[in-house]
């Protein structure tokens, strides 16, 4: 309860901060938007050339790029201080204050920025699966439903949880902002169906970074049924619960090695 | 004797190594999302109805692959550009003020620190990168094997496109540095600006792909000669007064930014608000 307090406070603390550069908060939106307009035309002017892609129709594959916003946009409106920590605060010393505090330095990161934009992505990646699923004929089962649903919601716990674990290296490292880039860029690949992949990067996506695991497998169970979605849904529960507490095991390792660089 | 020289041959080398460590990690970076694009572009042209072989909107499946690599090194070597940053710099730490009192353009201390950034990053990197690439697409037979004379000819061409490119991109990032002005902030002006230029400039996907009007306007744009246009014609897609065509249009584009940004300069100049120095 005294977290969940101190939460809020924290969060409302970094909100009027953020209010000091409003347009360029208004410009950032924007921009934001803007860029994935483009990223869905650039799609839509492919697939006017070809009749589907790897048997997609257009639909389908707005769908994929829809639904793998939700669990992005989930782990963008709690986490994005992992980026600063990985990037530039251990390395400018900037970390210091948050182990002199009664209070988990990894809950305080977490309470250090929330960031609205996600539900930007949020509203958009809704309204673009809104708009795909009119157009298709899908038979809703409750399955294939709860699959989705739970794809979103684990799928972000992963995604988190590998930037928990990333931006802990910076303890050891000092900067580890790369790696974590790096390893995020892979959800660009979730974008797209699956079977557009050979199979050596298909197993990469569902057993190393599983991006595919939660977002193109859910979305293919739902199309397709080519999964049992309950069988899918435990997988990705199980794989969330690992992932989580593999992270939070090594950012505790991690934050013990830590050493200021005073500057 | 030697001995307290050793802290500092090893600063050196740590030193060369972050740096080589530096570009190690775009490397990695670049090659997951190149590869990302050649695995959906496999996808495009294997669904197509002429199969992998078939040329859409003029582009081969090898065109294509040629293409993203090319434009990849391109963009990497050509837009190395801070000045919208550094405008955001001297309006939040107060700065602006100094240069406005001293004897040199404000727009020329900026167009020249561009220009020296470009000329390293041309030979340190372009030169390395691009014959890398030229060479390994080639050898991979996704650009046809070309005489020496033409290859150079259109060579000369590039550096000159190229050369525009990198001018018109100074001159979009010091107009959105103007607007840092009116924002206070350069985050959100500085993805826009990304994102306009990667999108109009053919970079996302070449223009050919665009709807026949949209084409149109921005055949007239300058953005085509920001990235496009210049890989096209080092894939000697383009002939010679094609070629010429493209940079006399980016030349006339530069002179009118320019001219736009001076406008806006003398506009925004007028209502500096610095954050404190």
């Amino acid at each position: 309860m005294r977290y969940v307090h101190l939460y809020f406070t924290c969060i409302k603390r970094s909100m009027i901060s953020r209010l000091e550069y409003k347009k360029d908060t208004i410009v950032a939106l924007f921009s934001f938007f803007f860029s994935n307009f483009c990223s869905l035309a650039a799609i839509y002017f492919i697939l006017q050339a070809i009749p589907a892609l790897a048997g997609y129709s257009l639909y389908e594959v707005g769908f994929f790029y829809g639904f793998s916003m939700m669990p992005i946009a989930l782990d963008h409106l709690f986490s994005d201080e992992l980026w600063l920590v990985a990037y530039r605060r251990v390395q400018e010393g900037d970390m210091d204050m948050h182990f002199l505090r009664p209070v988990p330095v990894l809950f305080q990161v977490f309470a250090e920025t929330f960031q609205p934009e996600g539900f930007g992505e949020l509203i958009l990646g809704v309204a673009l699966i809104a708009v795909c699923a009119s157009n298709l004929t899908v038979t809703l089962s409750f399955g294939a439903v709860a699959v989705l649903v739970v794809g979103a919601l684990f799928g972000a716990l992963i995604i988190t949880s590998l930037k928990v674990a990333m931006a802990a290296l910076a303890f050891i490292f000092k900067r580890s902002g790369p790696l974590l880039q790096i390893i995020y860029n892979f959800s660009s690949y979730a974008k797209y169906p699956l079977a557009i992949y050979p199979a050596f990067i298909r197993v990469f996506l569902i057993f190393v970074i599983p991006f595919g695991l939660f977002i193109s497998l859910p979305v293919d169970t739902l199309l397709h049924g080519t999964n049992d979605p309950w069988l899918l849904s435990l997988s990705i529960i199980g794989c969330a619960a690992v992932f989580f507490a593999l992270s939070v095991w090594v950012w505790t390792a991690c934050e013990r090695r830590y050493e200021s660089t005073g500057s | 004797m030697l001995k307290k020289y050793k802290p500092f041959l090893r600063a050196g080398a740590i030193d060369t190594m972050t740096y080589r460590f530096n570009i190690m990690i775009w490397a990695v970076i670049t090659v997951c999302q190149v590869a990302c694009l050649v695995f959906l572009w496999l996808a495009v042209y294997r669904s197509s109805t002429g199969g992998i072989d078939a040329e859409i909107h003029g582009f081969t499946f090898r065109d294509m692959i040629a293409y993203v690599v090319l434009t990849t090194v391109f963009n990497y070597v050509t837009f190395n550009n801070d000045t919208l940053w550094f405008i955001n710099n001297d309006i939040k730490k107060g700065t602006i003020g100094n240069y406005l009192i001293k004897p040199i353009s404000y727009r020329g201390k900026y167009a020249a620190t561009s220009f020296g950034s470009l000329l390293t990053m041309t030979v340190l990197f372009g030169l390395p990168f691009y014959t890398a690439a030229l060479v390994t697409l080639r050898c991979l037979g996704f650009l046809p094997w070309v005489t020496f004379p033409a290859f150079f000819a259109h060579l000369g061409l590039f550096l000159l496109a190229g050369l525009c490119a990198s001018l018109l991109n100074d001159a979009i990032a010091y107009i959105f540095g103007i607007l840092c002005f009116y924002t206070t902030s350069a985050w959100g002006l500085n993805s826009l600006k990304g994102t306009l230029i990667s999108f109009l400039s053919g970079t996302l996907l070449p223009l050919a792909f665009f709807p026949a009007g949209l084409r149109n306007v921005l055949s007239w744009m300058p953005f085509a000669g920001m990235s496009q246009n210049p890989v096209l014609i080092l894939m000697m897609k383009y002939d010679l007064p094609q070629s010429l065509r493209c940079i006399a249009l980016s030349a006339a584009w530069i002179v009118a930014l320019e001219l736009l940004a001076k406008l806006l300069f003398s506009r925004a100049i007028r209502k500096v608000t610095v954050q404190g120095g």
